[in-house]
């Protein structure tokens, strides 16, 4: 190697960066839309199609894994301008994004607004500022295999200790809340649950004698239903294992099974109180994108045509004033509303988190 | 080493640290930038957080069992395989070879598919995902231990081992095994059992499906990957992928560098003999070449009949009917998945890409390095580690190095650099290149070229019409890997965020998978997905198979 290599070196670099950055230097245009999102079944091919045609917006849409991803990607392209509407951040994540000062307020069509649904969303109201719009929503709860769960071969819990139980152990499967937003929204329950009994330290107590009784801890949502879950429809599938007879899952998933198997289901939900968490998910405009065209996106997501669907295309409630579940196939009857579910403001999710993240894990690694 | 040949050595180094090494610098400094310079603190960030406690100790054992069982299952195959004829041998060793090229996610599915509650039924014992991942690693690898072993086999001089059947030293059988079966086959099984080491210990979707509780470095980093690398918000991600990496890094650079070093020796030349001479009728071969077959080809199979076997929702629960339906369904696209034509068609066109840029790069810094190693031997082994780094990087470490790239270059081009994903297949084919061109490189015969050069040919002419048609079969070859490879890249691309037009067959396998599997045509249709995309892998393979040269038939 020698001053004459280094020489080439250095020319090869010259001529290929500029025909590398030739190829990336395509201007994005205002007829575009950049959306960052998960695999949120709602945004079908039609839907966005559709939206595309009305508008003459042509839509790029970037996948990422989940809600904590959309997040991440946020933050990492803080700044850029690349990026137009989040569609998928709920509250577990948004306040951290409010905080971040990554969203842009958006004027929303008011009469569209007024219809969003107020009643359900109690007791836990949702972020109400112009900077995120809900777009759907529903209760994060434990469910229970019924076929099992009997009160004969085993008791039907009442209180989140129960669980801690010997005939508990290794039955229990639980989303981590590191890496799933419906494990995230169970763990934020636990913490109100506890706060309402006799101490604070109960929390971490709490997830240390449920580590000690073997609970099962995945990744991900659909690993704890579909894999560990013995009452929904993840018998049907090949990763099935089975060993576990409560999971963390929707209040309504229950419903959902029903209206896939015809109206029956063995799935049922616990409403034990302080243990539910109400999770809305939104669409939110970011700082330095095209905010018009957000703004319209956001209005076609919550137009009564498509945001009804959602039960349907989505399996989360809609937003809009009288939409409901689906009577059809028990979809409706087998969808608990929690009568007393957890509290804590969406100010505490977003100055707190980082802690009680912090604190759980201290827990789940803390030795006997 | 004449100015041109450092012309082209020099643009394939420099593109491919761009390509490869550039993103990995990114990574690493927004890593650090997180986390600080501490590598103690990193690898001891990994037992204080729960999501990647315990996962060093079970990296290492599942990698070590993988290894004993791949060498026990996959070593009476290639002895069987190389010592004896059998018709039809090349389509024999594709079909027995052709599961290192079914992406795991594939292979994962037959598996469960085998094993769960509509097969075996055995996943409901915890005891059983242990094994069960150990035959699969067994399963993807012992491709690896036919590809190094049997060429060895099917050519040593069979007069080797009849001479010393005559000496003292060779009359019983351990004695000839202790001084000719060992010293021969010893550094292509030791070659294998190094590589198959890597590619377990780097396991990813075998791991995740089969052994759900228990984790590698390499799943634990996926898990916590998208929050990495993000100063003040769940920092502990950052120390986690940097400890794991660490480690990861140091196991696979010790494992290169002794693949490298047995490679060498491996070039050693044994007397050789052709395969008719070597190679004898043996019906009892069958007795292990049919369960073998039956083993390789048993999680493909049941790919094929689950995209046929749709669940009854109407009737009974755990009833099933055959029916197309789950090929409807793929070949129509429904929800928000593209139909299975369009990501057939992303996924050719964008294998055909990699192979325009990785074949000619990975035969570019083969042939540097062959030639450096003539010249400067410290240099050509520093830059043969180099071109293997990325089997030793996590699909995490690159998913973030190149995002973070394209935020510094451009960030729209997470969207709109349809080539984006090319990029991430590159990464990942050019050292297969390399490892398949080189050992071809250092086998050639050097007198041709000497012969033609005092005839006075020219250099492109002696390139053109001496070395390429040598060459003919280890190109092909890594033709054809580099197309099967960047067909059924998973990893790599998943992780670098993308336009949801770029969808490959893979990217469609998983999509249908993530989907919540109430409906019951979702588990066909990614079954049906899946079928095509192994058919095309193994017409690929077949036909590679009839091409292969005798000579250059090592590694893969």
């Amino acid at each position: 190697m020698n001053n004459f290599f280094l020489t080439k070196v250095v020319i090869v670099t010259l001529v290929l960066t500029p025909l590398f950055s030739g190829c990336l230097s395509e201007e994005s245009s205002d007829n575009e839309l950049v959306i960052v999102t998960y695999d949120v079944n709602a945004l079908s091919d039609s839907m966005i199609s559709q939206f595309e045609n009305n508008t003459g917006i042509e839509i790029k849409m970037i996948k990422v894994d989940d809600a904590g991803s959309i997040l991440s990607y946020l933050i990492q392209n803080e700044g850029t301008g690349t990026i137009d509407l989040a569609i998928g951040l709920d509250n577990t994540y948004l306040p951290t994004a409010i905080e971040l000062d990554l969203l842009k307020e958006v004027n929303v069509n008011q009469t569209l607004l007024s219809r969003l649904n107020s009643s359900k969303m109690q007791p836990l109201k949702p972020y109400e500022g112009k900077l995120a719009t809900p777009f759907d929503m529903g209760y994060i709860c434990l469910n229970y295999d019924s076929s099992v769960v009997d009160g004969l071969n085993f008791t039907v819990p009442t209180g989140l200790w129960d669980l801690t139980e010997p005939e508990w152990k290794g039955k229990v499967a639980f989303p981590s809340p590191i890496t799933s937003s419906p494990g995230r929204g169970f763990m934020l329950a636990t913490l109100d649950y506890f706060s309402w009994q006799s101490n604070d330290e109960d929390f971490g107590n709490w997830w240390t004698a449920m580590k000690e009784n073997d609970v099962i801890i995945t990744s991900g949502w659909s690993e704890a239903y579909e894999t560990h879950y013995t009452g929904g429809y993840g018998e049907y599938t090949e990763g099935y294992i089975g060993d576990a007879h409560i999971t963390v899952s929707y209040c309504h998933s229950p419903g959902v099974e029903s209206w896939y198997n015809g109206n029956w289901t063995k799935s049922a939900s616990l409403d034990i109180s302080k243990t539910a968490f109400f999770q809305v998910e939104y669409a939110s405009a970011i700082k330095g994108g095209n905010s018009e065209n957000a703004e319209k996106f956001i209005e076609y997501l919550i137009s009564p045509n498509v945001n009804s669907q959602m039960p349907i295309e989505n399996l989360m409630y809609s937003v809009l004033e009288g939409e409901d579940l689906p009577e059809e196939n028990g979809y409706r009857f087998h969808s608990l509303i929690p009568s007393d579910p957890a509290l804590i403001s969406n100010h505490d999710i977003g100055r707190n988190m980082e802690l009680w993240l912090e604190e759980w894990n201290l827990a789940m690694t803390k030795s006997e | 080493m004449n100015s041109l040949q450092k012309i082209f050595g020099a643009i394939a180094v420099v593109l491919y640290t761009i390509i490869t090494i550039a993103p990995i610098v990114f990574a690493l400094d927004r890593l650090i930038l997180v986390s600080g310079f501490n590598p103690t603190f990193w690898v001891q960030s990994l037992d204080k957080n729960y999501v990647s406690q315990g996962t060093i100790g079970f990296t290492f054992i599942q990698s070590f069992f993988s290894t004993i069982l791949t060498i026990l299952i996959g070593f009476p195959i290639a002895w069987v395989l190389g010592r004896h004829s059998w018709p039809f041998k090349a389509f024999l060793r594709s079909i027995l070879t052709l599961p290192f090229v079914i992406p795991a996610i594939i292979a994962a599915m037959g598996v469960l598919t085998i094993t769960g509650p509509y097969g075996l039924d055995i996943r409901t014992e915890e005891s059983t995902w242990w094994w069960t991942l150990i035959l699969s690693h067994a399963w993807f690898n012992i491709a690896l231990i036919i590809r190094f072993c049997e060429p060895v086999l099917s050519t040593l001089n069979p007069n080797l081992e009849e001479q010393l059947l005559l000496l003292p030293n060779g009359v019983t059988f351990y004695s000839r095994l202790k001084n000719l079966w060992i010293p021969v086959l010893a550094p292509a099984v030791a070659a294998a059992s190094c590589m198959t080491f890597v590619f377990s210990f780097t396991s990813f979707a075998l791991v995740k499906w089969i052994t759900v509780r228990d984790k590698t470095l390499e799943s634990t980093m996926a898990e916590v990957s998208s929050s990495s690398g993000i100063q003040g918000y769940m920092e502990s991600s950052s120390d986690i992928v940097l400890g794991a990496s660490l480690i990861q890094f140091l196991v696979l650079l010790i494992s290169l560098w002794l693949m490298s070093v047995l490679q060498r020796k491996r070039q050693t030349k044994w007397q050789q003999a052709s395969e008719n001479l070597v190679q004898n009728k043996n019906t009892k071969g069958w007795l292990v070449l049919a369960p073998a077959i039956f083993f390789v080809q048993l999680p493909l199979l049941s790919v094929i009949l689950g995209s046929l076997r749709v669940r009854d929702a109407s009737a009974d629960s755990t009833s099933f009917k055959w029916s197309t339906a789950g090929w409807s369904e793929a070949l129509q696209g429904s929800y928000s998945f593209p139909p299975l034509s369009e990501a057939l068609f992303n996924s050719m066109i964008y294998s055909f890409t990699t192979l325009i840029i990785a074949l000619p790069l990975g035969y570019a810094l083969a042939s540097t390095i062959h030639i450096l190693e003539e010249k400067n031997l410290h240099l050509s082994k520093i830059l043969e580690i180099y071109t293997m780094l990325p089997f030793a990087l996590s699909a995490a470490m690159i998913g973030l190095g190149v995002m973070l790239g394209i935020i510094k270059l451009n960030p729209s081009a997470a969207y709109d650099f349809w080539f984006l994903p090319v990029l991430a297949h590159v990464i990942i084919t050019v050292p297969f290149v390399v490892r398949i061109i080189l050992p071809a490189l250092r086998s050639l015969d050097l007198n041709y070229e000497e012969n033609a050069k005092v005839l006075g040919m020219s250099k492109l002419n002696r390139f053109l019409k001496i070395k390429l048609p040598l060459m003919k079969g280890s190109i092909l070859v890594a033709t054809v890997f580099t197309l099967a490879m960047s067909l059924g890249e998973f990893g790599a691309s998943f992780i670098v965020a993308r336009n949801s037009e770029w969808t490959t067959l893979p990217l469609l396998i998983d999509s249908l998978r993530g989907k919540p599997m109430k409906d019951p045509l979702t588990v066909p249709a990614s079954n049906a997905v899946a079928t095509v995309l192994m058919i095309i892998t193994m017409i690929l393979f077949l036909v590679v198979e009839s091409f292969r040269n005798q000579k250059d038939r090592g590694m893969f």
